[in-house]
């Protein structure tokens, strides 16, 4: 039972939401999140493809680099750093591990640690840029690219909803309990209790999907009142909404720094 | 009689619920399966993959393509926007891997009551998802490391590693949270679940047609994936990928990589383009409409 109820002690209903308000409007004041979305779009049109196919390691370091500070600019939590380290990590252990079984020896570090750097430049890119963006500014970056305005409104939708969600979720799950009957032994490694909490985990959905069903249909006719089906894909509503989104000289200084520095590390790595 | 013929139509106002729901509902489940912690024993993976349960279900009720979308839509947005996680690229295969499979087990099914078409359907859906994304992760070291062949033991052991984790996570994964949640709720929705959202239960009177379930889209999918599939398997059967890495990489690697960033250039330009142009066009249609 410890071990569970540390597990829900953890996932408390107002952690969870302190935690993703964070997550998402945490660093707002940045040198990065000042930027275009669509300037940080292209600078990561490069940056998460390209790296897959260099394989020259002084370029690839020199790149490394640069995601390093940009990460630091972007202030990014370290717990998200932390996940990242320890799934590289992990990956590249297990392949080390393995392929020593099917004969290999130590040659296969290199590749492996190249093929970590690359990866590790991609995921780095990916969290400077989607992490330095609130959610505001993601979804009208991606309406401005031309995904469609359902997109845009399921973001919005999600942050609105997610809450109250999580909160009628807990409530079904709670009862769930009340009426249920724990499992009186734990069993080995608490394997009774963990499938009695996974069932009822699963079991939770049946009167959720059915009071979800009810609440969307209630949403899609407020949409309806309001025009906002029609509305979605409208140019010139778009064209209001997107209003505010200006490319300035601190976006042009971005990318010029950018092209700068990886001409720069070409340069270096043409030389030796 | 003649509109029980019809084939199955939604209005768009009714896609939209069924995309909402299967957006909502499986966002949750992805964010709770997220947060739970994973089980390690020795290389035995006992995590919580996903509760792929909810949106088969929802695709075998309702419409496949919206309850897909809406459950791939649902899954970046409140499992990885939300949670900070968003992996650019890596989500759009994903998208498009986790959508396909739904929506291949949503049309499968041809009525809701059979229990054996479910089963089929759910145990399909793990199935293809999980096939892409081992295909994916195979490529993304294939891509990613320079004269794999020349490695010993590392290609066998992406093969087996990514193999092991397939057949893990349909038998533990796909048989637990697929499968089983799947068989129990099909029956219990089906005819409960659509009246609420103000639709008629899908019935065998009210059938796909065949030419909407094979669409070109679909086909045209299914043969791309199983190509690609087809020159991994071509590419680990020959040295033909190595052997060109070296007798060109040696002399000409300069050329390599002024190359690549030339392609990555022309890929930017030709991005930049054509928002431009879109852009233009956009500022042209209100006039256009003005002038008809």
């Amino acid at each position: 039972m410890d071990y569970a109820r540390k597990l829900f002690d953890k996932l408390s209903v107002e952690q969870v939401k302190i935690e993703l308000l964070n997550t998402a409007y945490g660093n707002g004041n940045t040198f990065l999140a000042r930027l275009d979305p669509r300037t940080m779009f292209i600078w990561y049109l490069f940056f998460g493809l390209v790296p897959w196919f260099i394989h020259d390691e002084i370029l690839l370091a020199g790149m490394l680099l640069f995601m390093i500070v940009t990460t630091i600019m972007a202030r990014v939590s370290p717990l998200i750093i932390f996940i990242l380290c320890l799934g590289l990590l992990g990956q590249g252990g297990y392949l080390l591990i393995v392929s020593f079984l099917f004969g290999g020896d130590l040659t296969v570090m290199m590749p492996l640690i190249l093929l970590t750097i690359k990866v590790s430049i991609i995921s780095l890119a990916s969290i400077t840029v989607f992490c330095s963006m609130d959610p505001e500014k993601l979804s009208d970056g991606l309406l401005k690219i031309g995904l469609p305005g359902q997109v845009s409104f399921s973001i919005a939708y999600g942050y609105r909803m997610l809450p109250s969600l999580i909160e009628e979720y807990h409530h079904v799950f709670l009862s769930f309990r009340l009426r249920g009957k724990a499992p009186e032994k734990h069993g080995i490694f608490y394997y009774r209790s963990i499938i009695y909490f996974v069932k009822i985990a699963m079991l939770s959905f049946y009167p959720l999907l059915l009071s979800t069903a009810k609440r969307s249909r209630t949403t899609v006719e407020a949409l309806e009142t309001r025009g906002s089906l029609y509305a979605f894909n409208h140019p010139k509503v778009k064209a209001i909404k997107l209003q505010h989104l200006k490319i300035e000289w601190r976006d042009y200084g971005f990318l010029a720094f950018s092209i700068l520095y990886m001409t720069f590390v070409f340069m270096i790595a043409r030389m030796y | 009689m003649s509109q029980l013929k019809e084939r199955y139509k939604l209005t768009r106002s009714q896609k939209m619920m069924v995309f909402i729901l299967s957006m909502s509902l499986y966002g949750l489940s992805n964010m709770i399966t997220e947060l739970v912690p994973e089980f390690y024993l020795g290389p035995l993976e006992f995590s919580i993959e996903y509760f792929a349960f909810i949106p088969i279900t929802l695709a075998i009720l309702f419409h496949p393509l919206y309850a897909a979308i809406g459950a791939s839509l649902g899954e970046v947005i409140f499992g990885e926007i939300m949670l900070g996680q968003f992996g650019g690229f890596g989500e759009l295969e994903k998208f498009i891997a986790f959508s396909l499979a739904i929506y291949i087990a949503g049309s499968l099914v041809r009525n809701p009551k059979n229990k054996m078409q479910v089963g089929i359907a759910a145990m399909t859906a793990v199935v293809v998802h999980q096939f892409i994304s081992m295909m994916v992760d195979i490529g993304k070291v294939w891509i990613g490391v320079e004269e794999l062949e020349a490695v010993p033991g590392l290609a066998e052991s992406v093969v087996v590693i990514e193999g092991f984790y397939f057949l893990n996570d349909i038998f533990f994964s796909g048989i637990l949270f697929a499968l089983l949640p799947t068989l129990y709720l099909v029956p219990r929705l089906y005819g409960k679940i659509e009246p609420l959202l103000g639709m008629k239960p899908r019935d065998n009177n009210m059938q796909y047609d065949t030419g909407d379930i094979v669409t070109p889209k679909l086909l045209l999918s299914a043969v791309v994936l199983a190509s690609a599939a087809f020159f991994f398997e071509f590419l680990s059967e020959t040295d033909f990928n190595f052997e060109w890495e070296l007798a060109f990489a040696e002399e000409n690697q300069n050329l390599l990589i002024w190359g690549s960033m030339g392609v990555a250039a022309l890929i930017a330009i030709i991005t930049i383009t054509w928002i431009l142009n879109r852009k233009n066009k956009q500022q042209m249609e209100p006039e256009e409409r003005i002038a008809r």
